[in-house]
């Protein structure tokens, strides 16, 4: 029981980085990909129809943190108060700048997305005992690069042009981060950490060929798994989930029917967001 | 102030911010599935207009009362560590089913029914509300659950300095829990009602064209205030007898602070429940709108069930002081061990970014229910709505 939370968490978790992580690195890029306010919108236009969709996977695994991992919730959070609140207070302005668009307030739109991948990145670095300014840029390249490759597949034209130009001049750096990852992990015992790093290298090439092929659908499937690796690691590379800090088998028990009612709906009719909006073009 | 007391007003802050959105979500989304269902009944073409005109109101009171429900709910393990290591896999189990079964469901509903506007089939559109609009109570139920164990913990033992849980079913069951979410619930039909009325009297007042639409929704939201009412102000009294026997001390110790908002929230409850059933007979031949005068004092109601809602809270949560979850757990043991200056900061940011939120969300909606309806053609107010 106790495996299948963990499990659960780890998915919730991957499919927020994995999501939510385009919001934010189109957020970042919105100001150099679009050079006007038309095709400003048209970029903004590519996101929204996942945004609430991509955000509340963060709600989902946090709740879930809240009831089946009760003593860890408490100690991750209170332990790195600052960085959360500024992750937070970025998130906020992101959303709100997105939602309620208006071109004089992109500054909100772009540092809040920046911030937010920022202290994701500063985070994950703390909790892997990584050097906290590398993680920061590292996460910021990730969900940059990955922002990138959804918009080069989902606009055409100069737009799509620009995104993949920005796209593939990511993918160095993002092999270089997760190299730096390696060398500078801290004591932190991180058993698959290399595993994880050969395969982080080996996305960021397919990303960089599949763009090149012109494959763009195949170089965001890289990119998506790109973003979670990061999270793939914490769970990895050290006992972060220990049973002490999980809930009573008797909570995860009604949990568990929760979940199992829950979870692949929200599959179902994410994909057919994904597969409506598609079908739209 | 001490970290514990920014703690406090920090939370206290984010919960009423967080509560204004919701309520008028949870009305606003009544209305709509209401609206659309007589769209998809009825040939006349009204009905679609104000279900895209209401649902465009409540979209974005949803799209940005999220941000206030995600910190929330991290606020739970920054500042109150010690209620999640204590009372976590109890307290924790409904706060998690409410993310799940609601809040991650209702939207994804949500996205697909924005998005799905004129591309889905008529009766897949229609019950996709339904169930943005069933998911959204459901969250109000779990909230209430969880609230409900702080004001009465059933259902647990101590077991190694921790409580765990024995009976779920204990918490269904919880006597705090029932006529509590039902006042809510009731709440939140009255503040659709009123700003429904509210919005449509505005219409009048400056002698809309509009007429048949603003006449079918001026009378939707008095009947909807006149009919929830009633069990608003009976499940508000119903509490005492439960309260008198699980928690008297709170009616006993009653401060200038939650007194204050007890007696807020009994008048206005009273002054709606009189005035729109008064309203209801004025609604024959328009009379009320002939009348003129009411059409001001409907507009002037508008944010009277809002300053109730945050004076019931106010009783409900100040009162149990200085315990957080009753008899077992005070607040000052809870709060997680943070310095007072990061506690500060966060509370200031906070705070500074929920004010301009709360603003721009009342501009933005004030400046679209202001426009009234109109051809889907034009600009969309957000990126996020262009189908609206």
């Amino acid at each position: 029981m106790e495996g299948v939370w963990v499990v659960l968490l780890a998915f919730l978790t991957c499919g927020y980085f994995a999501l939510a992580g385009f919001d934010y690195g189109v957020g970042v890029l919105l100001r150099l990909v679009a050079r006007d306010e038309r095709s400003r919108r048209v970029v903004l236009r590519a996101v929204t129809p996942f945004f609430l969709g991509n955000e509340v996977w963060l709600v989902a695994a946090v709740g879930v943190l809240f009831g089946a991992f009760p003593r860890l919730e408490g100690e991750l959070l209170s332990s790195q108060h600052t960085v959360f609140a500024v992750l937070l207070t970025g998130l906020v302005c992101f959303t709100v700048a997105v939602q309620l668009r208006s071109p004089g307030w992109d500054f909100l739109l772009v540092g809040g997305a920046l911030v937010v991948a920022v202290s994701w990145g500063v985070l994950l670095g703390r909790v892997l005992g990584g050097p906290s300014v590398l993680w920061g840029a590292g996460v910021l390249v990730l969900f940059s690069l990955h922002g990138a490759v959804f918009l080069a597949w989902r606009l055409s034209g100069e737009l799509r042009r620009r995104a993949v130009r920005i796209a593939v001049s990511l993918v160095l750096p993002c092999a270089a981060f997760v190299v730096a990852a390696v060398f500078t992990a801290g004591p932190v015992a991180v058993p698959a950490f290399g595993l994880v790093a050969v395969v982080a290298v080996g996305l960021s090439g397919g990303a960089w060929v599949a763009l090149r092929c012109e494959r763009y659908r195949v170089a965001f499937g890289c990119s998506a798994l790109l973003c979670a690796l990061p999270v793939v690691a914490v769970f990895g590379a050290r006992s972060v989930v220990t049973v002490s800090v999980m809930a009573d088998p008797s909570t995860l028990r009604v949990l568990t029917w929760a979940a199992v009612a829950v979870v692949p709906l929200v599959l179902v009719f994410q994909w057919a967001t994904w597969w409506m909006s598609r079908a739209a073009r | 102030m001490d970290a514990l007391g920014l703690a406090r007003l920090q939370f206290a802050t984010t919960t009423s911010f967080h509560f204004l959105f919701v309520l008028l979500t949870l009305g606003l989304v009544t209305v709509v599935a209401v609206t659309q269902t007589r769209a998809a009944l009825s040939a006349n073409p009204v009905h679609a207009r104000m279900t895209r005109f209401w649902g465009r109101l409540y979209v974005v009171n949803y799209a940005l009362g999220i941000a206030t429900g995600i910190v929330m709910e991290f606020q739970f393990g920054l500042n109150w560590s010690g209620l999640s290591t204590f009372a976590g896999d109890v307290f924790g189990a409904p706060l998690a089913l409410e993310t799940l079964v609601a809040f991650f469901l209702e939207s994804t509903f949500l996205g697909l029914w924005i998005f799905g506007w004129d591309r889905l089939g008529k009766w897949v559109h229609l019950a996709l509300i339904w169930l943005v609009a069933l998911t959204a109570y459901a969250s109000a139920f779990w909230i209430m659950m969880a609230n409900a164990f702080l004001q009465h913990p059933v259902g647990h033992e101590l077991r190694d300095g921790v409580l765990r849980m024995v009976d779920f079913s204990a918490l269904l069951a919880n006597p705090t829990f029932g006529t509590a979410f039902l006042h809510v619930c009731f709440a939140a039909l009255t503040v659709g009602g009123v700003f429904v009325t509210g919005v449509s009297a505005y219409h009048f007042i400056r002698r809309t064209s509009e007429v048949e639409f603003f006449r079918r929704s001026l009378r939707l939201g008095v009947v909807l205030t006149a009919v929830a009412t009633p069990f608003l102000v009976g499940f508000g009294f119903g509490q005492f007898p439960i309260l008198q026997e699980f928690q008297p001390e709170k009616l006993d110790t009653v401060g200038a602070l939650d007194g204050t908002g007890l007696g807020f929230m009994i008048q206005i409850g009273f002054v709606l429940l009189l005035v729109s059933w008064a309203t209801v007979p004025l609604l024959f031949r328009d009379w009320v709108v002939k009348m003129r005068f009411p059409l001001y004092l409907m507009v002037v109601g508008i944010p009277l069930p809002f300053v109730a809602a945050i004076g019931g809270w106010l009783f409900r949560e100040v009162g149990r002081q200085p315990w957080l979850v009753q008899g077992l757990l005070t607040t000052s043991d809870a709060v997680s061990h943070v310095g007072r200056d990061q506690m500060l900061v966060s509370f200031i940011a906070f705070t500074a970014v929920f004010a301009v939120l709360a603003v721009a969300d009342w501009v933005l909606i004030a400046r679209l229910a202001r426009r009234g309806p109109v051809s889907s053609d034009e600009e969309p107010v957000s990126p996020l709505v262009p189908a609206l």
